[in-house]
């Protein structure tokens, strides 16, 4: 015997630490995270370094970024990126990537969600 | 020494007989219970496992299956750790015997991964299990980010898609021997080519799909085996490890770190090396997935050249996944760790009911587990009992 249950749930979700990171994401502009100790720049933000210091700066990079791998089909399309002034690579939708495209930049992601989005542009890969 | 007196292992597949999760937590305990020669009352432990709420619309599961099961009065929690919620719960289980906190514990796992949800729901849910506020709501599916991770792995051992479709055809045959299995099928590599794309490089048919069902083990601490269960095979070893949840803050975004540290400290307690695993059901949630597991847990040297000998096919070097695998029996959520350590505890004591049975089983069993992208791993050794 089944019963139906319809349970919406509104969320109101608190970014906490990752504010700063979220609120430029919704502005379409990158703030890394820039460890005191050694400089390495994470972007998605690491709250830790991997040289264990947990003390960091905002620091604002680009928001342009080399696409390194990625994958797309019926779930979409999504890469492997690293931004350029990140020490780190991130996971991002890919929006009107033609199959040459290797650079993108970010944009402000329509919605109330902060959405890694990038468009591609026509520029060389930077070494 | 901790002894897996109990095992079973319900169907699993998209479950509209008119049974719930309940039923099958009950079908299955029931069943290891009967196997193991205990009573009820000597069940003193219950570790549940269930990946999610949203898909019980339970919390505080536990506490209503120990209801169920008769088991009033004994410790009873939840373990939950993604796609590793099982394997941990049989971790947490096998500790407190060790550690004598319980003579005997039932580890119980189940979700209704398939039924009680609309599969768009379940895989919007799922989108959550990596880090909510990047990959989670940038909306990239678990089949894209693990697509990612299997193309870094993928360009690093020369794999392509015929070594995925290999994994799908065998994992799938051998569901066939099993009656309790979601997907026993007989592909050929163009139905698999001609699969549509989800996120390359994979197709519908190199993934695991959703579904129901339950498993269950009982252990008992080496003092309080039941006379009847002497030859039940013992927990051998176990290691659980974590890796970055984000693939992007990964130096090796292709590699299951966490698998192989997991895998090292499972071999460092029993004193074994990863060369003395004579079977092993491994966590294939993908195709990929399955291979890179297999290369993290040092099973090979050359994984391209041994996927395609068949040096894991039920009749190679290392059989893996002679239940189908999280592709080929099925992917209950909460159920799949302990369901793989069932299947090990069984296949080593010759009674599995798949036709793959080996004649003569090994000594050792790997059960491997894990939950995001690899990001929480837990494997259990296994050692067949004495006769
Ligand atoms: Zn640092």
């Amino acid at each position: 015997m089944i019963f139906e249950l319809d349970l919406p749930l509104e969320y109101r979700l608190e970014a906490g630490w990752l504010a700063r990171w979220a609120e430029a994401l919704m502005q379409g502009t990158a703030l890394a995270r820039s460890c005191r100790q050694c400089g390495r720049a994470s972007f998605v933000p690491e709250r830790i370094c991997d040289c264990g210091c947990s003390e960091g700066s905002w620091k604002p990079v680009p928001g342009k970024a080399t696409v390194i791998r990625r994958t797309s089909g019926l779930d979409g399309n999504f890469g492997f990126v690293r931004f350029d002034g990140a020490d780190t690579c991130a996971v991002v939708a890919l929006e009107g990537f033609e199959a040459g495209d290797r650079r993108g930049e970010l944009i402000a992601p329509a919605g109330s969600l902060p959405k890694l989005i990038i468009r591609p542009i026509h520029e060389e890969v930077p070494d | 020494m901790v002894s897996v007196v109990g095992a079973a292992i319900t169907e699993f597949g998209r479950r509209i007989d008119g049974t719930s999760f309940r039923d099958w937590a009950a079908e299955a305990f029931e069943s290891a219970l009967s196997m193991s020669g205990l009573e009820r009352a000597d069940i003193d432990l219950l570790a549940c496992s269930s990946e999610s709420d949203f898909f019980t619309l339970q919390l505080n599961p536990a506490s209503v299956i120990a209801g169920d099961l008769g088991l009033a009065g004994a410790a009873t929690f939840r373990v939950e750790g993604g796609g590793a919620s099982g394997q941990l719960a049989v971790h947490a289980a096998a500790n407190a015997v060790k550690s004598g906190q319980a003579r005997h514990a039932a580890v119980v796992g189940f979700d209704p991964s398939a039924s009680q949800l609309p599969a768009a729901t379940v895989k919007e849910l799922y989108g959550y299990s990596f880090d909510a506020w990047t990959d989670g709501m940038t909306g990239a599916s678990a089949t894209a980010l693990y697509a990612l991770s299997a193309r870094f792995f993928m360009q690093a051992h020369g794999l392509d898609e015929g070594h995925l479709a290999k994994v799908t055809i065998q994992n799938r045959a051998n569901a066939l021997g099993n009656p309790g299995a979601h997907l026993g099928r007989r592909h050929s590599e163009d139905e698999i080519f001609d699969s549509p794309v989800i996120a390359a490089p994979y197709r519908r048919l190199h993934c695991s799909p959703l579904s129901d069902g339950a498993a269950a083990i009982v252990l008992s601490a080496n003092d309080f085996v039941p006379g009847s269960r002497r030859s039940a095979p013992r927990i051998r070893g176990i290691g659980a490890a974590s890796d970055k949840p984000r693939l992007g803050a990964r130096n090796s975004p292709g590699q299951f770190r966490a698998k192989s540290a997991a895998m090292r400290k499972a071999c460092e307690s029993a004193g074994l090396e990863p060369g003395d695993i004579g079977l092993a059901e491994v966590y294939d949630a993908y195709a990929g997935a399955q291979l890179q597991a297999i290369e993290a847990l040092g099973l090979t040297d050359d994984i391209s050249c041994d996927s395609l000998d068949g040096a894991f096919g039920p009749g190679g070097r290392l059989p893996v996944n002679l239940s189908g695998g999280l592709m080929g029996q099925g992917a209950p959520a909460g159920a799949i760790g302990v369901g793989q350590t069932a299947a090990c505890a069984l296949f080593l004591e010759g009674r599995h009911r798949s036709s793959l049975q080996p004649a003569m089983p090994p000594r050792f069993a790997l059960a491997d587990t894990h939950g995001g992208v690899c990001t929480t791993a837990a494997v259990t050794i296994l050692e067949r009992g004495s006769q």
